[in-house]
């Protein structure tokens, strides 16, 4: 394959065709979800308010009136479409679905684009585990005419702690992930007082991320890791596994790589509301801005159905499929060519 | 003391790390979707050439390395030291053993060669990709022989050893790749 770094800058960076691979993968999806009852929607980019998420940070804007004179308030590119989604769902429009451009500031690299594809979906009436499957069936057919995969895992995030570090993620105390981060020669990276999360984080993906996706003769799989701490819950509903309380939460990986981020949704918009009250407090703690929170998203959460949402990275499973290094490779114009 | 960003991180910017000036290889941006953001890279320790890995929270300072790549030309040796000079400035330098290495196979007095300083002291040098050397001592030429089939050793006026062609004799210039230490060719006048 060409490095797209040779081209020009005003070319662009994908070829023609990995540009034809990304409409013929649009199509194959819509074409799934017609025959699945699942109806696409478009929600706003632009918003008033935005996700809390202490690690992820959206692009800010200021509406303009026509007067010119004073710009009003702060407006957010939105980082995903998860919030308006769920009050449609809230509203009772049934199963949903949606392909929309998002952004995120800061993340660029091999894996990252500021500006890049989601394909969000959610199902009314499923939990997490009904959820997976149906991930997993779009996927293996989206993927099988370009690489062979090996019989997808399901695993549990304790259990992937164990396996590879021989720890129980959910009860394991401070002094043994840090022997575990002192044993991958990470020790030196986070500071004494950091929280359990972040140690669980760095060694989730220097470590154990790395090891996901790939079968045991080195083929690639699809790989479901779910019941994430509770801590790191997010928009996700809490349940108990093996005595343990857990987030209802999954990721999916192929080839150590993160393809998309699934809930057996949240609906207590108490509880939803003291999630985003934290998230303020460790941005505050962090030196991070304070985001203000989506009351509009929030007031629709007690009537949110019981179901099901995913969100798949797109530029990611393209990546997959044509066998890309780069993230460049599968862009027409990545960040510094737009 | 100067130091980088990890958003100004990539490849060939130079850093000190655990003391030792290196040069970043590779960076790569490790981001799980709601967690924290890391830089994981590759560096090369300039001194020792060794490649290790490192990470660092995404956000966070490292100190830059004082190292900057100069062409000097190369006078002689002293036997302790190797003497290069300026060609503009005419100003010299001396740079021991442990800088020059294995580059003393191919330095040639004259020849122009990348001197890299770190704090304004030679760390690392390297000679043009090609030199042309003389053959000092080789076997008797076998005469007639231009297929180049075969092959023998041959010692070079700087004391390098490399394989040579049979119809190559003692006295004669030789063009070598200082990069993988082949011949390339007899030397045209």
């Amino acid at each position: 394959m060409s490095d797209p770094s040779d081209k020009p800058l005003w070319q662009a960076s994908a070829s023609f065709e990995l540009i034809k691979l990304r409409a013929d993968t649009l199509r194959t999806i819509r074409a799934f979800f017609e025959t699945k009852n699942v109806l696409e929607v478009d929600t706003p980019i632009l918003s008033h308010a935005s996700i809390t998420d202490p690690f992820i940070e959206s692009f800010q804007t200021r509406y303009l009136p026509l007067t010119k004179k004073i710009h009003t308030e702060n407006f957010y590119l939105h980082t995903s479409p998860e919030f308006p989604m769920k009050r449609l769902l809230a509203s009772g429009i049934g199963s949903i679905f949606q392909i929309a451009k998002v952004f995120r500031q800061g993340e660029i690299g091999h894996k990252h684009n500021p500006e890049f594809t989601l394909l969000e979906w959610y199902r009314l009436d499923w939990d997490h585990h009904q959820l997976m499957k149906e991930v997993e069936q779009l996927l293996s057919s989206l993927l099988l005419p370009y690489i062979d995969l090996a019989e997808t895992h399901f695993l549990s995030y304790k259990h992937a702690f164990i396996n590879t570090l021989g720890i129980n993620p959910h009860t394991a105390q401070r002094k043994e992930l840090l022997a575990c981060l002192n044993q991958a020669g990470l020790a030196a990276v986070l500071d004494e007082n950091e929280s359990k999360d972040r140690y669980l984080e760095l060694l989730f993906s220097h470590v154990i991320e790395p090891t996901l996706g790939i079968a045991e003769n080195g083929q690639a799989c699809l790989c479901f890791l779910y019941h994430y701490p509770a801590s790191q819950a997010s928009l996700a509903r809490l349940g108990k596994d093996e005595g343990q309380i857990v987030a209802e939460r999954f990721e999916v990986f192929i080839n150590g790589m993160e393809l998309g981020n699934g809930f057996h949704e949240l609906n207590n918009a108490q509880e939803q509301r003291q999630r985003f009250v934290q998230d303020n407090k460790i941005r505050k703690k962090l030196g991070y801005s304070q985001i203000p929170i989506d009351e509009y998203f929030l007031t629709s959460v007690d009537a949110l159905p019981d179901c099901a949402g995913v969100a798949i990275g797109m530029e990611r499973l393209l990546m997959v499929m044509s066998q890309s290094k780069h993230i460049d490779e599968v862009l027409v114009f990545p960040f510094e060519r737009a | 003391m100067a130091s980088y960003s990890t958003n100004e991180f990539r490849s060939g910017l130079k850093l000190m790390i655990d003391g030792d000036p290196c040069a970043i290889v590779d960076n790569e941006v490790v981001k799980p979707g709601k967690g924290q953001a890391f830089n994981r890279i590759k560096i090369r320790n300039l001194k020792t050439g060794r490649v290790v890995e490192r990470t660092y929270k995404s956000g966070e300072s490292v100190e830059a390395a004082d190292v900057m790549d100069t062409e000097l030309q190369y006078l002689y040796n002293d036997g302790e030291q190797w003497h290069f000079m300026h060609p503009e400035t005419f100003e010299q330098m001396a740079a021991d053993k442990t800088a020059v290495a294995d580059a003393h196979l191919w330095l040639k007095e004259q020849d122009v060669c990348t001197v890299t300083l770190w704090n304004g002291n030679p760390l690392a040098v390297t000679p043009p990709n090609f030199v042309v050397l003389k053959v000092t001592d080789t076997d008797p030429g076998l005469k007639g022989d231009t297929s180049g089939g075969g092959g023998k050793p041959a010692t070079l006026e700087t004391g390098a050893v490399v394989q040579v062609p049979l119809f190559i004799a003692i006295g004669e210039d030789l063009k070598i790749d200082t990069r993988n230490g082949k011949y390339v060719s007899r030397a045209k006048d």
